[in-house]
């Protein structure tokens, strides 16, 4: 019962329905999804599947055909600008222009954020080893990327939108930065939503995770339920074909045997005693459904 | 959206320096050029064409003295004129990203980007017409009114070039903003001779003998009939706001 009343009392920070995008060569295709409020959730995808143009639609950089998108309760398009003084973002690529010092971007920012904090972000330079007074453009992909970080943490944002923020960074500057998101979501009513197709760091850090493939939503929902209902069933190529299809998400056969993505492994190991079950890992479950898909 | 405005500057800081020596350079050659023409060589060299058997009037060689000067004085407007910095910088940066993000509407974002351009038109008009007063009490080629209202029209047709600029930059993307310069000055140029039309023909049909047809008109019109120029300057101004809105609103992700 506490449990219920607690359910029902998480607010969603995003919610996403129906929404539709069409580019002629790419839709996206009624995806719905929502992120509670405190959570990190990871939104992942292969190159392509529309990661950045929900991003996108959610910060009413661009226009949605269909559908609704609520960001903090209220609907995105009627009063976007405001909403995205809430929103800190951070993108694959810097976006600041390379001749800029972090003083520079501190002037800039300080005028176009009403909760700009001077202090918080000159302080998030200094602890990200970050010179004040270099310009960015001769700063490596990893200060670029911890730059934006310290400009979309700056102005108090309680959600941070993140598009890719971790690829291409070596692992060290990879697992700073989701020290650094972990801190921000030590706050209750800080959410982070993170783009991504390096699954290993939402593995690590992700409450919840939205997988997205060819514009259409493919699974959702909380990230430790998916791994345990996923499983890697492993056996003779013969006793393989015997397994019931609406378990199945996706078989590979090789010479020796088979293997495939079962989507409730408890049942399957209990039905299929003989075969080999493994926990799987989201990029493998990212990879059976995409192949599963074609 | 003071925010935009400051970065738009920042973009625009190498032709601020630009802008300062060219400044500098003019002051000092116009200086050089009127106290020469009222005391030096120049003057001598006008004496000598009025008297030669050239059919120059006085007024010749004073409106081609009056030209040069002219051309001098709109050197520093032409530094500023050029904007097109500001969208090959956002562009190579990809700030167009990080600015849709910003808690700023579009309407201001473009808002931000048109006075960018005013300011800098402001500061160098205002420049300007400091020199032109300094300049105004060292010849009698030229009154400070007749300076002033050269100054202006030159600024409000450098401002229809910057406000058509903004406008194509829009419509052909970033990267591509020497195609906005040409389509610009393509369409002002257009606009000149529709507007001109009958004039060139009757000029080209020889109904007005060529020889009589001197350009000091031009001259005329542009030191007293500024107030047109500006207008059509404020309409292209807003007409192009509202047009690059239009195709901002619906490209988005452009600004």
């Amino acid at each position: 019962m506490e449990d219920m009343e607690k359910t029902n009392s998480i607010k969603n920070v995003i919610e996403i329905e129906n929404v539709t995008k069409d580019y002629g060569d790419f839709k996206l295709d009624h995806i719905s999804f929502s992120v509670p409020e405190g959570s990190v959730c990871g939104f992942i995808g292969q190159n392509g599947a529309g990661k950045t143009t929900t991003i996108n639609l959610l910060l009413d950089v661009i226009k949605k055909d269909t559908g609704s998108i609520r960001v903090f309760g209220k609907e995105v398009g009627a009063d976007s600008a405001a909403l995205r003084e809430e929103i800190g973002v951070v993108f694959d690529e810097m976006g600041f222009h390379e001749f800029m010092t972090g003083r520079d971007i501190n002037i800039m920012m300080k005028n176009i954020y009403k909760n700009w904090d001077e202090t918080a972000f000159f302080d998030y330079l200094k602890r990200f080893s970050l010179p004040s007074k270099k310009k960015c453009g001769s700063f490596s992909r990893g200060m670029r990327m911890k730059l934006q970080i310290a400009a979309a943490l700056s102005h108090h944002a309680r959600l941070l939108v993140m598009d890719e923020p971790t690829s291409g960074l070596d692992p060290i500057v990879r697992n700073e930065m989701l020290d650094i998101f972990r801190e921000f979501v030590v706050s209750e009513d800080h959410t982070i939503f993170l783009s991504s197709h390096i699954t290993g760091d939402l593995e690590k850090i992700a409450d919840e995770v939205v997988f997205i493939n060819a514009g259409r939503i493919v699974l959702a929902g909380n990230k430790d339920e998916l791994l345990e209902k996923h499983g890697i069933l492993k056996c003779r190529k013969e006793d393989g074909e015997k397994v019931s299809d609406s378990l199945i998400v996706h078989r590979e056969s090789g010479s020796y045997g088979t293997e495939m993505l079962v989507n409730d492994r408890y049942a399957a190991a209990k039905l299929y005693p003989d075969a080999v079950m493994e926990p799987a890992t989201l990029e493998e479950i990212m990879l059976h459904y995409v192949s599963g898909k074609r | 959206m003071k925010g935009l405005i400051i970065k738009d500057v920042m973009c625009l800081k190498k032709q601020l320096m630009m802008f300062v020596y060219v400044l500098i350079g003019v002051l000092v050659i116009s200086v050089m050029f009127v106290l020469s023409a009222k005391l030096g060589n120049l003057a001598a060299v006008g004496q000598d064409m009025v008297r030669s058997d050239s059919e120059l009037s006085v007024t010749d060689v004073q409106n081609m003295a009056v030209e040069a000067l002219v051309l001098f004085m709109l050197l520093p407007l032409a530094v500023v004129c050029d904007i097109s910095h500001v969208f090959t910088a956002d562009g190579k940066a990809g700030f167009y990203k990080i600015s849709g993000a910003f808690p700023i509407p579009l309407y201001k974002r473009l808002l931000a980007r048109y006075l960018t351009i005013f300011v800098f038109f402001g500061m160098g008009t205002l420049i300007d017409i400091v020199i032109a007063f300094v300049l105004s009490r060292l010849t009698d080629l030229i009154t400070f009114r007749e300076f002033l209202g050269i100054i202006l029209s030159a600024a409000s047709v450098m401002s229809i070039y910057s406000a058509l600029m903004v406008f194509f930059c829009f419509v052909f993307g970033y990267g591509k903003e020497s195609y906005a310069q040409i389509a610009s000055l393509f369409s002002m140029a257009a606009a000149v001779i529709l507007m001109n039309l009958r004039t060139i023909r009757e000029i080209m049909t020889g109904v007005v003998d060529r020889e009589q047809f001197s350009g000091w008109e031009i001259l005329d019109f542009i030191k007293y009939k500024a107030w047109i120029l500006i207008l059509i300057a404020a309409f292209v101004s807003l007409l192009s706001y509202g047009a690059s809105y239009l195709i901002t609103e619906r490209k988005r992700g452009v600004i």
